[in-house]
């Protein structure tokens, strides 16, 4: 008798899809329920990802903005531990360094600020005086909330341009009704307030006063307590290193020399280390939803174990019973994971909106999480798929026991 | 034409179990069925009729002997081999009727044909057919949920005939069906079996079995009668 051979079993792609869907939507509740351990991990690590991408875009955008070409020079101390200071010529000598754009100095007065005499001398708020040439908001890039700045003829009268924090302290919101300030026995009127100095955050809690009037009311000296200076940005470097013999040829090694925006730089960085711990906390998080899956996969396949008998017998293969199950967790963990990537989307746009950053959500990090999601699924269902897989169809088509 | 000769052949079935001493479930079975032969398996519970069962369908292999299928032995089959086998050339029936709550009826006959490879659309309307064959057509489109018991054997035999196999093979398929649609399923059977494709139903009740103009008697692993009678 002749034998017809038999084309071997089966079964078409998107049927292994078909059949995922048919086993997710046959119990809802449980679906949903191992979803969201899935999607709250890829929402938590979705949104540490663009709420830190966001944040650096923010201070990036900072950086930017001010520029990365500030140098500060400030005294430093002697061979023996005291105090130094700079020479009053320093401000003069360091222009004269031919790719330096910019230069203004502030010096430290020895006097107190309070709103009014009235106030007890002990009630000082935290705020210096600085004697400031004109020009010093050109290389801080500083502007003004009201008023004017210090000029070639204020700096020689009794007025005070306020830096944010102080003006803050002091009570003064705005120039109406003429403010004054008492500074150490004498009323200056207040012509000016500063916004926000972010490179040189010790501004915005001082008074700036001209060189001239400060001299002449508090005695103070010339040498400079801080010196800012812009460069040519790809020079900044070499002048790094010649100011020191600059501003005080007699002993370089009591100048200190520093870069205002490394801060703001080394917070982007900072940042980032953070980021990497809290993508470590999703990442757990994610882990113990991908274990969730693969428990209630090993329980469909204990109460499945008749249709897994009757696929059997019907003709599928150890392999399509394994790839529909394998098939099945995918699925599952990838929903999760779509709902996890809008969640965790939203979330950055709401946190970015609130701290006034650019949102910024990587499309590598949704499509990253979509896909972690279905290759967790994947892998969380191997073990139940080998399990109803190795099912003996015999047994499986029979009730248990 | 009406299809000749063997379609399926035990020759010296032996199984047994696992144990302290061995269980011996088959003990040198040899049954011939031919192609389109009505054919009852009856014995107690315990008789080894279950097991017979695991064997002509190709659920299971034999501990010693030989089953072959139109003329395939499964001792020369790999298990990929065996599952096409089953799915192209077997139909299964059960007790329980096993069919899938989340699905019309017409899709569970169809997934008769899904580990075929033939597309979706082909696989309703060939279904859509097998259903009409069982007098179910208007229920086409109801859920399992929806259906009576014997409305639900009924889609389960529809699945088992839906590929055309050689062989159904019904394991207590009344078993869960008052005594009237036992009646109507068993006449389904002999009207199908007019059809071409060789029904063996597994049973342990006599009078079901007295129904079949073929009587296969198992008792304790051993045949124990094979009796024909003309007119049943």
């Amino acid at each position: 008798m002749s034998v017809t051979p038999l084309s071997p079993s089966r079964l078409r792609p998107a049927d292994s899809i078909g059949l995922a869907r048919l086993g997710l939507s046959a119990r809802p509740a449980r679906t949903a329920l191992t979803a969201t351990g899935i999607a709250l991990g890829i929402a938590a690590m979705v949104a540490v990802i663009g709420i830190s991408a966001s944040s650096r875009a923010g201070l990036l955008a900072e950086l930017d903005a001010l520029g990365t070409n500030l140098l500060e020079v400030r005294p430093g101390q002697s061979f023996v531990g005291s105090s130094t200071e700079l020479p009053a010529a320093a401000p003069e000598m360091i222009a004269r360094i031919s790719p330096v754009i910019d230069v203004a100095a502030v010096s430290t007065v020895d006097a107190t600020v309070r709103r009014t005499r009235y106030i007890p001398e002990a009630e000082t708020g935290g705020i210096t005086v600085l004697a400031a040439d004109p020009a010093l908001l050109g290389p801080l890039e500083g502007s003004l909330a009201a008023g004017t700045s210090l000029d070639t003829t204020t700096e020689r009268l009794p007025a005070a341009v306020l830096g944010a924090v102080a003006a803050q302290r002091l009570g003064i919101g705005s120039l109406a009704g003429l403010p004054t300030v008492h500074v150490s026995g004498h009323d200056l009127a207040v012509i000016g307030v500063l916004r926000e100095v972010p490179l040189a955050p010790n501004l915005d809690r001082s008074i700036l006063i001209g060189r001239t009037i400060a001299a002449t009311l508090y005695g103070a000296s010339d040498n400079p307590s801080v010196i800012y200076l812009r460069t040519v940005p790809s020079q900044i470097d070499a002048v790094r290193d010649v100011i020191p013999t600059t501003a005080n040829p007699e002993a370089p090694n009591e100048v200190n020399v520093s870069r205002p925006s490394d801060a703001l730089a080394a917070r982007a960085a900072a940042n980032t280390a953070f980021t990497a711990l809290l993508l470590g906390l999703g990442a757990v998080a994610l882990l113990v939803g991908g274990v969730g899956i693969a428990n209630v996969m090993v329980i469909s396949v204990l109460e499945r174990r008749a249709e897994i008998g009757v696929r059997r017998a019907l003709g599928a293969t150890r392999r399509h019973i394994a790839v529909q199950f394998v098939a099945e967790a995918s699925l599952l963990a990838g929903l999760g994971g779509l709902v996890g990537v809008a969640l965790g989307a939203v979330v950055t746009v709401g946190y970015a909106a609130t701290q006034g950053w650019l949102v910024s959500v990587p499309a590598a990090g949704l499509a990253g999480g979509v896909l972690t999601a279905l290759a967790l699924g994947a892998l969380a269902g191997l073990y139940p798929a080998r399990r109803a897989a190795r099912l003996d169809p015999a047994d499986a088509v029979r009730p248990a026991g | 034409m009406m299809p000749i000769g063997p379609v399926l052949e035990l020759e010296g079935v032996v199984k047994e179990y696992a144990g302290h001493p061995p269980v011996r479930a088959l003990d040198g079975i040899d049954l011939r069925v031919d192609a389109a032969e009505l054919v009852a398996v009856v014995g107690p519970s315990g008789s080894g009729k279950s097991t017979m069962l695991n064997m002509m369908g190709a659920l299971d292999r034999p501990t010693h002997g030989d089953v072959v299928v139109e003329g395939r032995s499964l001792a020369g089959l790999d298990d990929d081999q065996i599952s096409a086998l089953r799915g192209q050339r077997i139909g299964f029936v059960f007790q329980q009727f096993h069919l899938l709550e989340g699905m019309t009826a017409t899709d569970n006959v169809a997934s008769g044909l899904l580990y075929r490879g033939i597309d979706p659309t082909r696989r309703r309307e060939r279904a859509l057919v097998a259903l009409d064959r069982v007098g179910l057509a208007p229920r086409a489109e109801h859920r399992p949920g929806a259906l009576s018991g014997g409305e639900r054997q009924r889609v389960a035999i529809a699945r088992a005939l839906v590929g055309d196999p050689a062989i159904v093979l019904a394991d207590e398929p009344t078993g869960n069906l008052d005594s009237h649609t036992s009646e109507a399923i068993i006449d389904l059977m002999r009207d199908l079996n007019a059809a071409g494709s060789a029904i063996i139903v597994i049973t342990h009740d006599r009078d079901l079995a007295d129904r079949f103009p073929r009587r296969v008697e198992v008792l304790d692993g051993r045949i124990a009668g094979d009796h024909r009678s003309i007119d049943a």
